[in-house]
């Protein structure tokens, strides 16, 4: 009972540790986390803005 | 081919200590390039002199930006990620052509996007927001240094492999190249978002497309402009972490959370490139404060995190060695008189003081819109990339002049109190740029008293105060900076050679001693107290910016 304990902290730490010593793992994670929540969303939410009607436009432009 | 440094220990591949000393120089040239600039610029927005004209106000302040922003910190980066890859992990270069070819891209795009500058025809400031058009070598010389940047950071990540294949360091990589690696990491963010904004950006200027969108180009930019900063960031907390352990023997007393914080920095400090879209009508709110806020403040939380753990690895090794006595003895009998040591520990203060605070403020939608376009955003940044940064690049320089060019110093004397005179010039600089942006003064204005023109604007009478305070402050700054270079210049070229550990004029310390009873209570309690008194000036300054937005703007 004891071992298997022993076991999964050993697992628990190794798995941990494999995240933080994965230099392309976090190259992954880092890349995808701003790609996702900075630039991705940011640019779908430029992208669906509205065109501004060509009346105001013309207007503006005088 | 490797040397063994007689000071280290080290095994130096003589092909990287090459590259690492090219790099370094032209670091340092570009830092003079910036400064020159500065320092001009200075005296342009200090009205009684308002020394340039228009023109050559927007052009220079093009041409400090890039130098100073780009040019100075990566060249630099550059070496620290050759030196923490090969030097710190005794390992060899992988691909010494290639990092020529990087280095020689760099220096292209350097000369080339500084050439175009100064022939007036890249009057658009660093960052060159559409429609405003340079001419298209600047964008080119922009994408060669990019490339070359990369290219280098590439073979950081190959160096690594090597490294790791080879086993040339224990089971996990030393806390300084794992923070040098989360720089890398940020660096190729940036470089590839610089790559999918100037790349079309260029083309535009060439008339192969015919618009880049303004809003998507800032969007994408500052995904550049503000994650660049963060290379730096990640850099310098690696160089604390280093001077730590070669002037005092210290290391973190939790190297795993250190760590972590680091992984924080990967996963999150790119989004606070959103700080700039603040007031942009475009993205919505959730955009903003997910980027600005809730995910933002985990990397914040990693910077906390280091605030703590480079003071107190100072404090821990200083008590091992016998500097016990009260809370603060460990302090008094620090190495002052290690220049080196010195710059990082006003580096520290600095960034913590004055540009951590003022980012987290200003980095909020609310308190965000008193400052927005005002002076105070370059003064938060001057508390940032330069009391931070710069500051901590200057001082490992006096490890690199014996270490890696093996020159003693020149002027020993001077370089101990430049980092002195360098943290009271910068924050004299920053904190009264930082007091005119509250007041109302613009950035990025040539003439903010408005003459000549159809309206005008009655400053608080303070300003003309704290314009005297900026000047002096820059000055200051100018001058020990100037300081700095020619004593790295006389030493690199003229200077005595060092021939071994007796010509050492800054001390690389052992490991401090362990302890040989257990520890009860905090393991470093000055550094607990010196953190609180951090917190309550903090707390002090968001509450004042709050109530400075309810006196600004009257919501009924």
């Amino acid at each position: 009972m004891e071992n298997t304990q022993n076991k999964d902290e050993n697992s628990k730490v190794n798995f941990g540790k494999i995240i933080m010593d994965d230099f392309m793992l976090l190259l992954f994670l880092g890349v995808t986390i701003y790609a996702i929540f900075y630039l991705l969303w940011g640019v779908m939410e430029l992208s669906n803005l509205p065109t501004i009607p060509e009346e105001i436009k013309q207007n503006l432009l005088k | 081919m490797f040397r063994t440094c007689d000071i280290t220990g080290f095994k130096v591949d003589l092909q990287s200590e090459k590259l690492i000393r090219a790099n370094a120089v032209f670091a340092v040239i570009s830092l003079l390039l910036a400064v020159v600039a500065a320092i001009l610029l200075v005296f342009t927005r200090y009205q009684p002199v308002h020394l340039l004209n228009a023109e050559w106000y927007y052009r220079l302040t093009t041409f400090h930006g890039l130098n100073a922003l780009i040019f100075w910190i990566i060249f630099f980066e550059i070496a620290g990620l050759y030196f923490g890859s090969t030097v710190i992990l005794n390992t060899r270069f992988c691909a010494p052509k290639w990092g020529w070819v990087a280095f020689g891209l760099m220096v292209a795009g350097l000369v080339m996007s500084n050439t175009i500058i100064l022939m007036g025809k890249a009057d658009v400031m660093l960052t060159s927001y559409t429609p405003l058009k340079a001419h298209p070598l600047y964008y080119l010389g922009i994408i060669l240094f990019a490339v070359g940047a990369l290219v280098a950071v590439v073979l950081f990540f190959g160096n690594l492999m090597i490294a790791r294949r080879e086993k040339s360091y224990g089971e996990t990589m030393p806390l300084v190249t794992y923070g040098l690696m989360t720089a890398a990491i940020i660096a190729v963010i940036t470089l590839a978002t610089g790559a999918i904004i100037y790349i079309p950006t260029f083309l535009w200027s060439l008339g192969l497309i015919d618009n880049i969108d303004p809003a998507m180009y800032k969007l994408i930019w500052w995904g550049l402009g503000h994650s660049s900063q963060q290379i730096n960031v990640a850099a310098m907390v690696s160089i604390w972490y280093m001077v730590s352990f070669l002037s005092v023997g210290g290391t973190s007393i939790n190297e795993r959370v250190s760590r972590s914080a680091f992984v924080l920095y990967i996963l999150f400090i790119c989004l606070a490139s959103a700080h700039h879209l603040l007031t942009d009508p475009g993205v919505s709110s959730a955009w903003k404060v997910w980027n600005t806020s809730y995910a933002m403040y985990l990397a914040v939380l990693a910077s906390m995190i280091h605030a703590f753990a480079v003071p107190s690895s100072f404090e821990v090794a200083q008590r091992r060695w016998g500097y016990n006595k009260g809370l603060f003895q460990w302090l008094s009998k620090a190495p002052w008189g290690n220049p080196a040591f010195a710059a990082i520990i006003l580096a520290v203060i600095g960034f913590g003081f004055i540009g951590g605070t003022t980012g987290v403020i200003f980095g909020m939608e609310q308190t965000n819109i008193i400052v927005h376009n005002t002076i105070a955003i370059p003064g938060h940044f001057k508390g940032t990339v330069v009391i931070g940064t710069t500051l901590t690049f200057m001082g490992i320089t006096y490890y690199l002049i014996p270490l890696i060019f093996r020159r003693k110093i020149v002027g020993f004397k001077w370089a101990q109190w430049q980092p002195w005179l360098f943290f009271i010039g910068i924050a004299l600089l920053s904190i009264s740029m930082i007091v005119l942006g509250q007041l109302g003064v613009p950035r990025r204005h040539w003439d903010s008293t408005f003459s000549g023109g159809p309206f005008t604007h009655n400053f608080n009478p303070a300003v003309d105060f704290f314009w005297a305070l900026m000047m002096l402050g820059g000055s200051i700054a100018f001058l020990s900076t100037l300081i700095w270079i020619l004593i790295v210049v006389i030493s690199v070229f003229f200077g005595p050679k060092v021939n071994g550990p007796q010509d050492m004029q800054l001390k690389i310390s052992p490991l401090a001693p362990q302890p040989t009873k257990e520890h009860k209570g905090y393991e470093a309690p000055g550094t607990l107290i010196l953190t609180l008194i951090f917190l309550l000036v903090f707390i002090a300054l968001f509450f004042l910016n709050w109530k400075w937005l309810a006196a600004t703007w009257n919501v009924n």
